[in-house]
């Protein structure tokens, strides 16, 4: 049923912005143009998305979830602000936010391994707990030192965030999906129990997938800080029940023991094109008598709960 | 009460005990004590209210993150209607009702979709949330973000009865507890559904009640929470309230994940979170900080509370 209703919301989705887009596709060089710009810009949108979805998909498969990534990446994003700009932001700030998010990462696998708190609780503290450290690290300034660095934002004529996300995703799910740490996952996430009788270090597993987390959500705020250029301590906020819409809809399942990454991929691309076609329209018709961005709180929560609902009816089991 | 909700209890006590002399000890001259005890009562209103209600439906091994939205979408509506000049009465009646009623919406779905209650109130927070958001924009177009609510009529059960309205919520969460049969229910039903199948007794219909139970107390909290404000700005109110509530809960010893609990480790609980707060403002923290030692503060206590729970849940795993 999945390999029908993914496929469907993405086209019935697109049919239903372009027609309320006023572009005309008139002659086929016309349509090639307006397909490379849009693809480009999902692309750079959705970057991010898809580094955390893939990070997210790995978490759920241990029967967890990380609600606290939004703060995450913006904390990692102000930490690698404080730095000055130019060619040295490469030696200094880069190296700092993968340590500092790694760090991050591991902080909620200790909490959710070793002291066994329920991951949800867990991540909700330290979504609030990260949101704090923004503060006190950016206070109420706007910092924007991305842009000035060289090499950061643009890669030649691709922008550095679409590259890092094709090349970062196609590598890591094409290793994931055949290695045996990953394996393990899905067996922790499945029955705990069996997995320790299988000889898996669970707890190790658990902290190590956290650990994951923070990894890739360094990246997501390379892409993020790449295509946005300056960061402030309020935002992202709401992140993360995107990601986690994005792999529910994908196929993976809450309770763990199965998941796709390959799914979840296309869960970030209906979001991906929700979010795009919502801008768009919120562009051009100013006369709605609410905005269209309030709208979207709205389909994610519904599109959560049908993703969860269409994991559990039986005909997908 | 077993007995390590009792040992958590007398903890509880201490320390609120030990911060209350903290307080005292940091207060400035000029300032009485007396008139802090005093403000503390409608203060610590809202999110004591607030858990009085989750913790039925924690200890029925459910939880509800959505509560803060709910507020969210409550508080709005109070300020539209009373932007449009409606009688308080019936913008309080509109709060309390609406905040009922979604928290029934929340059971129903709980019960009926048969999905986790975790997942259904997490999507609960983005769709209230966003309901709040397109009601200020349709009910009050052009006001922009926020909403004024300047008149001292509507402001009476957030700022005059506060402390009763506490105090009501608080007798009767106790009496019914000591005496009632649904809370034995709860319980029973958090401990093992599967075993109050086989006597008889209809999870589903008992976790519903617990959700019922919740939107009563939960619209007393709103209907606080909501009257004291001046302004109410429906992207930003009642945001992270739910960690608070949840917080609390923990703290006064309910177990996460169901099947014990009692409401006066919730009351003793939110007390004491709420005078850490004000020890660290009278203490002179940096604002900035406040947050991030509050925060740190619950996660050490739930964690603290999960790893001694987790002894006997590993021996129950291997068994």
């Amino acid at each position: 049923m999945r390999h029908v209703v993914l496929p469907l919301i993405l086209i019935a989705e697109l049919v239903l912005f372009s027609l309320a887009d006023e572009q005309s596709f008139a002659t086929w060089s016309e349509w090639s143009e307006h397909f490379r710009y849009y693809l480009t810009d999902l692309l750079s949108q959705s970057a991010p998305l898809l580094f955390l979805a893939l990070g997210m998909t790995m978490v759920m498969t241990t029967a967890g979830i990380d609600l606290s990534i939004g703060s995450s990446v913006t904390l990692v994003a102000a930490i690698m602000a404080n730095f000055s700009a130019g060619p040295s932001f490469w030696w200094f700030a880069v190296p700092t936010g993968l340590l500092a998010a790694i760090g991050l990462g591991t902080a909620n696998g200790a909490l959710v391994a070793l002291c066994d708190i329920p991951p949800i609780i867990a991540t909700l503290g330290t979504m609030i707990l990260f949101r704090g450290l923004c503060y006190v690290v950016l206070g109420d300034q706007e910092l924007a030192p991305f842009w000035d660095v060289p090499g950061y934002a643009w890669c030649g004529e691709w922008p550095g965030a679409v590259i890092l996300a094709v090349v970062g995703i196609l590598l890591g799910g094409t290793y994931l999906k055949r290695s045996r740490w990953y394996r393990e996952l899905t067996v922790v996430g499945g029955n705990r129990v069996a997995a320790r009788y299988a000889g898996i270090a669970v707890n190790s597993r658990l902290i190590q997938t956290y650990a994951m987390m923070g990894f890739v959500t360094f990246f997501a705020a390379l892409c993020f800080t790449a295509r946005n250029g300056s960061v402030n301590a309020g935002m992202l906020s709401g992140l993360e029940l995107e990601v986690i819409v994005a792999v529910v809809l994908g196929g993976t399942k809450v309770e763990g023991g199965f998941s796709s990454i390959f799914g979840s991929m296309w869960g970030v691309f209906i979001i991906g094109v929700m979010n795009e076609g919502l801008r768009n329209l919120a562009w051009q018709s100013q006369q709605l008598p609410f905005e269209l961005s309030h709208l979207r709180f709205l389909l994610i929560g519904l599109l959560l709960i049908f993703g969860v609902w269409l994991n559990s009816t039986p005909s997908t089991k | 009460m077993s007995k390590s909700l009792r040992q958590r209890l007398m903890f509880l006590i201490v320390a609120n005990a030990a911060c209350l002399a903290a307080i005292y000890g940091l207060l400035r001259e000029g300032s009485s004590f007396s008139l802090v005890l005093r403000r503390a009562g409608s203060e610590v209103a809202p999110v004591m209210l607030a858990g009085l209600g989750l913790t039925s439906v924690i200890v029925c091994g459910a939880i509800d993150l959505s509560i803060g939205s709910i507020l969210a979408v409550s508080g709005t509506l109070f300020a539209c209607l009373a932007f449009r000049g409606v009688a308080p009465l019936w913008c309080w009646l509109a709060c309390f009702g609406l905040c009922g009623g979604l928290s029934l919406v929340n059971g129903y779905a709980v019960r009926w979709l048969k999905l986790p209650a975790i997942i259904i109130t997490l999507g609960g927070l983005a769709i209230y949330r966003g309901l709040a958001l397109i009601l200020a924009s349709l009910a009050a177009s052009g006001l922009g973000e926020s909403l004024a609510v300047q008149d001292e009529a509507y402001h009476a059960p957030g700022k005059r009865y506060a402390g009763w309205i506490l105090f009501l919520g608080i007798v009767s969460a106790v009496i019914w507890e000591r005496c009632g049969k649904r809370p034995r229910l709860w319980r029973a039903i958090g401990c093992s559904r599967e075993v109050c199948r086989l006597n008889g007794v209809d999870p589903g219909r008992i976790l519903q009640s617990a959700f019922f139970v919740q939107g009563i107390y939960l619209g007393l909290a709103s209907l606080v929470y909501v009257t004291r404000l001046q302004v109410i700005e429906p992207a930003r109110l009642g945001r992270h309230f739910e960690l608070d509530v949840i917080g609390a809960i923990v703290l006064g010893g309910t177990n996460i994940f169901g099947g014990e609990g009692s409401v006066w480790g919730t009351i003793l609980g939110a007390s004491l979170l709420y005078e850490i707060g004000e020890l660290l403002v009278y203490a002179g923290v940096n604002p900035y900080y406040q947050d991030v030692i509050r925060g740190g503060l619950i996660l050490l206590v739930i964690g603290i509370d999960c790893a001694l729970h987790r002894s006997h849940k590993m021996l129950e795993e291997l068994a």
